[in-house]
């Protein structure tokens, strides 16, 4: 019965530990950037032309005018677009692309989350299992 | 603004367009942070325990002895390995509110630790025999835990931001 505290000690500080972690859980999903969970199911397509370019580590981002509205679309790290055969000097401002993959979940949010990525005639696959 | 200037200035440089456009050195980088937070975070919370009167059996002159070393080590390496984080965005960086909490906690955190390690207390206790634990210690030891793991959450909200 001597360790009766103690465990209680411990259990106190596992519950310590525990509400962080499940906060941080909640709060990833909503976020972009991490997996598809931000992202609606559904896959669609943007046809527009580059207007800001963020490429490198630790995301890649182009600001794509579709139709006069912006969108943030968000392409790979630099190995997963090197993987797919696209060079930075290909993703430049000016180029007209369209990408495939899925809207934000939140309509109000202008993301997308490119799986493929159209140029020209030219189609390179960031995710080559999802395509 | 001249801290704008200054990212601006870290963001042209060689080192940050290596680790922007890196395919393997950016993810050891992030891997080394990780293992430094794992070494700090690690080390400091059996500390921390034991200050809260858990294994109170264990001469905590020992533990400190074998753990603050350790923790020491992790957090050298999760600073270097952050600053080259930082390195790659630093424009992103000074504009995230977050970023700011973590700094803060980070400030506050090291500066619980120093305090508990320069109070006369645990100056006396080192040389003297071992002390169970105290009102003061228990204090530090439930912020210490508190403090880093705000750091940890505030650092890997940013990554989700």
């Amino acid at each position: 019965m001597k360790h009766t505290p103690n465990r209680r000690l411990t259990l106190r500080l596992t519950s310590l530990f525990a509400w962080p972690v499940l906060a941080l859980n909640l709060a990833a999903p909503a976020a972009a950037h991490h997996g598809w969970a931000w992202a609606e199911g559904d896959k669609s397509e943007l046809t527009g032309e580059i207007v800001m370019v963020k490429l490198g580590n630790p995301h890649g981002e182009l600001t794509i005018d579709v139709g006069g509205t912006k969108w943030l679309v968000e392409v790979g790290q630099p190995w997963r677009n090197e993987r797919a055969g696209l060079s930075d000097d290909m993703l430049a401002k000016g180029v007209k692309l369209t990408v495939s993959g899925h809207r934000a979940a939140d309509p109000k949010k202008r993301l997308f989350k490119a799986e493929r990525v159209m140029i020209g005639d030219r189609k390179f696959d960031l995710y080559p299992d999802r395509n | 603004m001249i801290l704008e200037a200054a990212a601006a200035a870290i963001h042209a440089s060689d080192l940050s367009q290596t680790l922007r456009a890196s395919i393997w050195l950016y993810p050891m980088v992030n891997t080394g942070h990780v293992i430094g937070i794992a070494l700090l975070f690690g080390a400091i919370v059996p500390l921390d325990l034991r200050l809260l009167g858990w294994r109170s059996e264990v001469m905590l002159t020992q533990l400190a002895r074998t753990l603050i070393p350790v923790a020491i080590a992790g957090l050298l390496l999760a600073v270097a390995t952050g600053v080259l984080l930082f390195a790659t965005r630093p424009l992103d960086y000074i504009g995230e509110p977050l970023f700011a909490i973590k700094l803060g906690l980070l400030g506050l955190a090291v500066t619980n630790a120093l305090l508990l390690r320069r109070s006369p207390h645990w100056t006396l206790a080192s040389v003297a025999a071992d002390k169970p634990t105290r009102g003061s210690w228990r204090f530090a030891a439930v912020a210490s835990v508190l403090l880093w793991l705000g750091v940890i959450t505030a650092g890997r909200l940013i990554g989700y931001r």
